[in-house]
């Protein structure tokens, strides 16, 4: 990093739920939302872009779990055939449909 | 006790005795074993003494040694060793059932000892054989069933879920769905909510696309109840989309049109059950409904039609109506096109009642834009075809005319007087068009913008005597046709439908797809029936178009080993299973 001159971004960067709880989510399977994407984008100035913190305030601490054990669901399987639908328990569904419509995912 | 043990002559002196003595005779019997063993071992040195007793023994021994040979459980071994060692590792055949023999084993009713605990036991048909061959004592025999069941399990469970996968997995192929990875999380968990949706109370704020998509899902499952219809009526939204009215009766359609005073879409298919009041209701309280699409409305009568239009006609900007078949004569159409004067979409489909005359009255909507005509098919003539181009189709963007028997060339050529802003046409199942006139349609004399939508099947001659049809003025959608297509429209084109014009030869598909041509925006090609397509066309498609995404090739026999490159949903290939080949190039 500090050879190549410009600061390379962290490879981690943190989520944070409405309710407070943080999640630390590797840089490239939380770039799988097209929003967080954005947010993080370098070019953008935006806040979350330089902290790599991104506070989610429609989203609370429990969707947010199942939202970032998808993120690396789908970096797990992203170049395998006939993936099996991620598992979702039925009360959360609702929630994390808004979630994931919401973070483009 | 030992007192009725003792009238019956049992003492547990004797059980001992005789226990001791069946040890005995057991440990004898063994060691008399090993003594013919070695006797025999003498006999084969000293076998001058008797030749016909070693031949016979001899003989006695291949049969034995045959009989193994040809029996599973050598083939097993076999094979077990030749995976141990390496395939190219010659076995002598000889020296593996040898081996066997001299573990064969004893028969049932004999006593042996225990592979694995040494414990000594009676034969049954049912003892196991042990890891090495020997026999198992009915404790270990079980123990090793056991373990088997147990394994075998665990590896059903294995197999299983890939097997129910596989299902979904050629489900979604033929939606045209095989990207790689996991669906995205708002298609997995639209579905989960389809599955619970009778645990769900309301939806909330649920985005108007993710509704439409649910209701898709959820008609085609078949269970959109009236209990599952009030999820999704909600005063706040401007449309209602339901695919599936088949479940709802009078009193649903009434409640959608009191609860959403403001739609202005609505969408009801398979609604068998609307009847006059409901519609009515809605053409008096609905003010805003500009987008009006109804399927199968056959309870509705004349008069009702008439009101509607007459009420809402003015303000209509789209109209769909579908499988009428009690309804909508000639004299409703007239009222329909004096209402309706704003009208810029129409699509009519299946409306048996509509004569030629509807045909012509449509001919002074002079403000529309797509026009999607399925009626009349039998009576119409070509000259009124004629008409309705010429009347209208300086504003045309879409052009659909299905099934039309009478269409011939004059109305293609009228088409391509008239229509200057076409981008999606379609012209299905004429018997009597020609080639030429296909090809001239596309020249492009006129400077006609290029399609982006061209469905084009069913364009064949079906004369059976002559089933290649006639040689000098070829009839249908053939080669020439299809190359003036793919010149004009290639580098916009995004869904080719040529399903069943079988005049198309090999050799227009190869000048079409010839690999270095590029139509970088095709994504959709339809060449079922077209049996001239083989592995080298399906090759140069998948090289002429980067973007393609499904091609479908219903009895396309020829077509079977092309190599698939990733993310091409092909549909309809002979060995659906077997032959799709999912790689790289």
């Amino acid at each position: 990093m500090a050879v190549s001159g410009t600061p390379s971004p962290s490879p981690f960067v943190t989520l944070v739920s409405s309710d407070g709880f943080e999640f630390h989510v590797r840089r490239s399977a939380a770039c799988v939302s097209a929003t967080i994407r954005r947010m993080l984008d370098l070019q953008s100035n935006f806040s979350e872009a330089q902290t790599g913190i991104c506070h989610l305030e429609n989203i609370s601490g429990i969707v947010l779990e199942k939202v970032v054990e998808y993120f690396y669901f789908n970096e797990k399987y992203r170049n395998s055939e006939g993936v099996p639908d991620m598992d979702i328990p039925s009360e959360l569904c609702l929630e994390l449909l808004m979630a994931a419509d919401y973070l483009i995912t | 006790m030992p007192h009725f043990l003792a009238s019956h002559n049992i003492s547990a002196a004797q059980i001992h005795n005789d226990y001791q003595r069946r040890l005995q005779d057991a440990q004898q019997q063994e060691q008399q074993n090993a003594q013919n063993a070695a006797q025999n071992g003498g006999d084969a040195e000293d076998s001058e003494d008797d030749p016909v007793e070693q031949k016979k023994r001899k003989r006695k021994e291949e049969k034995t040694l045959m009989k193994i040979k040809q029996s599973k459980e050598f083939k097993k071994r076999k094979f077990e060793q030749q995976q141990d060692l390496g395939s190219d590792f010659e076995q002598d055949d000889d020296e593996l059932a040898r081996s066997m023999l001299k573990k064969s084993q004893p028969l049932p009713g004999q006593l042996e000892n225990c592979e694995i605990c040494g414990k000594r036991f009676t034969v049954t048909p049912y003892s196991k054989t042990g890891p090495d061959g020997g026999l198992l004592c009915t404790k270990c025999s079980k123990e090793l069933k056991d373990e088997e069941k147990k394994e075998s399990r665990d590896n059903k469970k294995k197999t299983a879920a890939p097997r129910g996968r596989r299902r979904q997995t050629e489900s979604d192929r033929l939606m045209g769905d095989v990207k790689p990875g996991a669906k995205s999380l708002v298609d997995i968990c639209v579905r989960r909510v389809a599955n619970v949706v009778h645990d769900i109370e309301e939806f909330g704020d649920m985005p108007q696309s993710l509704l439409d998509r649910l209701s898709q899902i959820l008609s085609k499952e078949r269970v959109l109840t009236p209990r599952v219809l009030e999820l999704f009526l909600r005063p706040d939204v401007d449309r209602i989309d339901i695919y599936d009215c088949a479940k709802l009766e009078e009193e649903d359609f009434q409640k959608i049109f009191a609860h959403m005073p403001d739609v202005e879409f609505v969408n009801l298919r398979f609604a068998g059950q609307m009847k006059d009041g409901p519609l009515l209701y809605m053409a008096d309280k609905c003010k805003r409904v500009r987008h009006l699409q109804l399927g199968a409305t056959n309870l509705v009568t004349d008069k009702a039609w008439a009101d509607m239009f007459q009420k809402l006609g003015p303000q209509l900007e789209s109209l769909k109506l579908s499988e009428l078949n009690d309804s909508l004569g000639d004299d409703i159409v007239k009222v329909l096109v004096k209402s309706c004067r704003g009208l810029r979409r129409l699509k009519l489909r299946s409306c048996s009642h509509m004569g030629e005359d509807s045909v012509d009255a449509l001919c002074s909507l002079t403000n529309l834009e797509h026009l999607t005509l399925a009626v009349a098919q039998q009576e119409t003539s070509s000259a009124t075809l004629v008409k309705l181009i010429s009347s209208l189709g300086h504003n045309l963007r879409t052009l659909c005319l299905e099934e039309y028997v009478e269409l011939n060339d004059s109305v293609l050529e009228a088409i391509k007087e008239s229509c200057h802003k076409l981008t999606k046409l379609r012209i299905r199942g004429s018997v009597i068009c020609s080639d030429a006139a296909f090809a001239s349609l596309f020249d492009n004399n006129l400077g006609n913008p290029p399609l982006i939508y061209a469905d084009l099947s069913d364009n064949r001659d079906i004369d059976s005597m002559n089933p290649d049809g006639p040689e000098d003025n070829p009839i249908g959608l053939g080669s020439g046709a299809l190359k003036a297509l793919m010149t004009h429209s290639g580098s916009r084109l995004e869904r080719l439908n040529l399903k069943a014009c079988r005049h198309i030869s090999h050799a227009g598909l190869m000048e079409v797809f010839d690999g270095v041509k590029q139509y970088p925006a095709l994504k959709d090609i339809d060449l079922s029936f077209v049996t001239q397509v083989d592995d080298v066309v399906m090759n140069g498609i998948f090289k002429t178009c980067p973007a393609l995404a499904k091609l479908a090739v219903f009895a396309c026999f020829n077509a079977r080993q092309a190599r698939i490159p990733a993310g091409i949903a092909v549909v309809g290939l002979p060995n659906a299973q077997d032959s799709v080949v999912i790689g790289e190039w």
